[in-house]
């Protein structure tokens, strides 16, 4: 709350100092976009590229920013739909499909530290908008009406994307907690 | 939420970037996007002073224009002047022959 409050009074000086409420947002907010991005592409260097270019962006409409809230619903918009534009034009997408993913194993436990891999691989495989709704949903918790409004789709499209990626999440990974164990 | 959906949260938590993220993005700002007045100043430059040469050029083409127009009315004044003389001379001589000519047929 206090960061919250600060930041809006650092958006409020912008007149007087663009460059010092713009360097706040940025070290405030740089690894919310970067990790979008990051899950997005699974590529470290990637992602900053994108990242570095959505605060450029947001430094060039710095006098829109009307709020903290704002900001951060900018940022999150901008950097999603950059990723599947990105991603779209230098098909960068991987060329690994959910059914050709190796399997994981038989028992694995919850906590384990292959199991982010794991994730993060399957995630990589699916097509561009359901692998930033799951992103959305579960990186920065929004609901399916807020995705809905970021990547300017029907709210149905989005709950059915994210329906069908968890189910194929969930059937690839073949979760391993201990009463579900054979 | 289910367990699943537990261990996709914290599957996709937040990341940092490397550390010199931020600096290298204001670094990319201050030199993308700062005013450039001196690169301003220097793009009129060029442009002041072909128009000072222009101006030049102009007043400088004017003035001999004058001058070359002066001269020749002045020559031609003299060619006038010198031509109003020998048409008064030729005058002269010819009223001396008629007058002999008169003379002589009496």
């Amino acid at each position: 709350m206090t960061s919250s409050l600060a930041q809006q009074a650092a958006i409020q000086r912008t007149a007087e100092d663009t460059d010092r409420a713009f360097e706040a947002a940025l070290r405030e907010h740089q690894s919310m976009v970067f990790s979008v991005a990051y899950h997005f592409f699974e590529d470290h260097a990637a992602a900053e590229e994108l990242a570095q270019e959505v605060f450029l962006e947001l430094y060039r409409h710095w006098r829109e920013i009307q709020s903290s809230e704002h900001l951060v619903h900018w940022l999150r918009k901008v950097a999603s739909r950059r990723c599947i534009d990105q991603a779209r034009r230098r098909k960068l997408r991987r060329h690994l499909s959910l059914d050709d993913a190796p399997e994981p194993f038989s028992l694995m436990p919850a906590t384990d530290p292959l199991v982010k891999r794991y994730i993060e691989q399957l995630l990589a495989a699916l097509a561009e908008a359901p692998r930033m709704i799951v992103i959305l949903r579960y990186q920065e918790g929004l609901d399916p009406a807020e995705i809905a409004e970021m990547l300017e789709m029907p709210l149905a499209t989005v709950k059915s994307h994210l329906q069908r990626s968890l189910a194929l999440l969930r059937k690839k990974l073949a979760f391993a907690a201990p009463e579900e164990t054979i | 939420m289910t367990d699943f959906e537990d261990q996709l949260r914290r599957a996709l938590e937040r990341r940092d970037p490397s550390p010199d993220f931020a600096a290298r993005v204001l670094a990319q700002v201050s030199n993308r996007h700062k005013p450039r007045a001196q690169s301003t100043w220097f793009d009129w430059r060029p442009w002041t002073a072909a128009a000072v040469a222009a101006s030049l050029l102009i007043a400088a083409t004017g003035l001999d224009l004058d001058r070359r127009e002066r001269i020749t009315r002045e020559q031609g004044e003299e060619a006038r002047a010198q031509l109003i003389q020998a048409l008064s001379i030729t005058s002269t001589q010819l009223n001396k022959i008629h007058k002999k000519v008169q003379g002589a047929l009496r």
